[in-house]
């Protein structure tokens, strides 16, 4: 039995679900809404490390009984586990290729969570009664999960903080920018988990940070994008949407790192 | 040909070195004093542009990740296996070594840096301290050492660290209640990572981490230090930061 617990095919939630499609393996969709919290509700699978969800909001694979988080490891899991399309093509070196860009993407995903939310999730936070919030976050667990709702409501991420973090980001478009400019695709010649986890969470930043992805600054990256939503597992897993506008779903994610 | 650049057996530079040495690999060891700026000087950015450490070139190949690298060099080298075979205990061993690394070593890094190495590199020529900082290529790491050498972290930042790293402690000591290993049922790289990142805790954690509180991760780190190549590794160490392992010797 394969379940996976996911949202709007956004960021780390579209990860699995483009992998699994990729894989063409049957899974049931247990669709949740964490802007309502409904993954502290009773009935929510968890555990250890689900709880603790270095990544603060995501989603949960849950494989006969196995949990699986963290949406990097959730995509090499369904690559080593299931049979299908080969995720991690290659040789010991490629595949070294991408979990180096893993960890590095592991950081811009960081930064394209704050700047999501604080464009889509803070207004709706702001509506919302203070009260009732606040206790409704009171009781998210560990205190640093807790502390990335909060920072959206105390004012930190005002227009001098996101403009570094989009300064930031260009650095490390100007990477990716770099390789794609030599190989169509991020961990060598052929198509990788390296690539669902970029797509996932750079394909936000046209909207959200055009200053730092677009067709002059990072063409390579713009074409990478259009390449990606022309496969056919990436269209299926877009089309989980309830919204319709996946790219606007955000939610808290990795904490940008504490040494500034 | 296999040339490893490194610092001390501690932290990142030591996981290559535990890995390949479990591997039972040789490999040219070129030590690069970090305290020294070594990393940030021309020869070395040849190697590694970014001037971090370690960095592991196999032929034409560069390696600078180091939790990646070490999945490569149990992929690329024959010897025993240390990653597990089932796809479970392979997602536990890497959640693992992404605690150790995203939330576990920034906190400790970020009081060892404030105790260690800020006051060690602090006593040299501001100016030279400063042109230093300056040749560093990442801006990140450029951040980072400023505020170790001029000890700009906040009583906020040091206290949220320490908090982080008493949490961090109690949670490890219940995964290793629950499991012999951090994968599981055997010993890999996730046990490799994480003894690079604690196997000084029972010094520089004395209240928190120690045989009453937390015997598990106690047996834990003997268990590893009693290896023939952590051994090995750890006698490849030149200063007092890795004499610390004496530390875990059953008495």
């Amino acid at each position: 039995m394969l379940e996976l617990y996911h949202w709007e095919p956004n960021t780390y939630f579209l990860k699995p679900l483009i992998a699994l499609e990729e894989k063409e393996v049957s899974f049931l969709s247990r669709w949740f809404d964490p802007t309502s919290f409904e993954q502290l509700e009773p009935g929510f699978p968890v555990d250890t490390e689900s709880r603790l969800q270095l990544e603060r909001e995501g989603p949960l694979l849950v494989h006969d009984g196995t949990r699986v988080s963290g949406s990097f490891f959730m995509l090499e899991y369904i690559a080593e586990a299931f049979p299908g399309t080969e995720l991690y093509p290659g040789d010991a070196f490629r595949h070294y290729r991408a979990r180096a860009w893993g960890q590095v993407l592991a950081a811009i995903g960081a930064d394209v969570s704050i700047l999501g939310c604080a464009r889509h999730l803070r207004p709706l936070l702001e509506q919302q009664d203070r009260r009732r919030l606040q206790s409704q976050l009171g009781r998210i667990e560990p205190v640093e999960r807790r502390a990335a709702w909060e920072a959206l409501l105390d004012g930190r991420y005002d227009a001098r903080a996101l403009s570094a973090i989009a300064e930031r980001l260009a650095f490390s478009l100007r990477r990716i920018e770099g390789t794609l400019t030599g190989s169509r695709w991020l961990a060598g010649p052929d198509y990788s988990v390296a690539d669902i986890d970029a797509f996932a969470l750079i394909a936000p930043l046209p909207a959200l940070a055009p200053e730092v992805l677009n067709a002059t600054a990072t063409p390579r990256i713009v074409e990478f994008l259009a390449r990606m939503r022309e496969r056919p597992a990436v269209r299926r897993a877009l089309a989980y949407t309830r919204s319709g506008r996946p790219q606007q779903a955000f939610v808290p994610g990795a904490e940008p790192s504490r040494w500034g | 040909m296999l040339t490893l650049y490194h610092w001390e057996p501690n932290a990142n530079s030591g996981k290559p070195m535990l890995a390949l040495a479990e591997k039972g690999v040789e490999y040219e060891s070129r030590y690069l004093d970090l305290l020294n700026f070594d990393q940030h000087q021309p020869e070395y950015l040849r190697i590694n542009p970014d001037g971090t450490i370690p960095a592991l070139v196999h032929g034409d190949r560069v390696l600078t990740e180091s939790t990646p690298m070490m999945e490569y060099i149990d992929e690329q080298f024959d010897g025993p296996a240390l990653r597990p075979k089932d796809a479970a205990s392979r997602w536990r061993m890497r959640w693992w070594m992404r605690f150790f690394d995203a939330y576990l070593a920034p906190s400790l890094s970020m009081i060892g840096w404030s105790v260690f190495v800020g006051p060690a590199v602090r006593q040299r020529d501001q100016k030279e301290l400063a042109a230093a900082i300056e040749r560093i290529p990442l801006p990140s790491r450029r951040v980072a050492w400023r505020k170790a050498v001029f000890n700009e972290f906040t009583a906020d930042e040091l206290e949220e660290s320490r908090r982080r790293v008493m949490f961090g402690i109690d949670v490890l000591e219940a995964h290793l209640t629950a499991h012999p290993w951090i994968a599981g049922e055997s010993y890999s790289l996730g046990d490799i990572n994480g003894f690079n990142l604690g196997y000084a805790l029972p010094l520089s954690q004395p209240q928190h981490c120690n045989d009453a509180l937390t015997p598990r991760i106690m047996e834990w780190l003997r268990r590893i230090y009693e290896r023939p190549a952590a051994r090995q590794t750890w006698a490849k160490g030149r200063t007092q930061l890795a004499s610390r392992i004496g530390m875990l010797e059953r008495r």
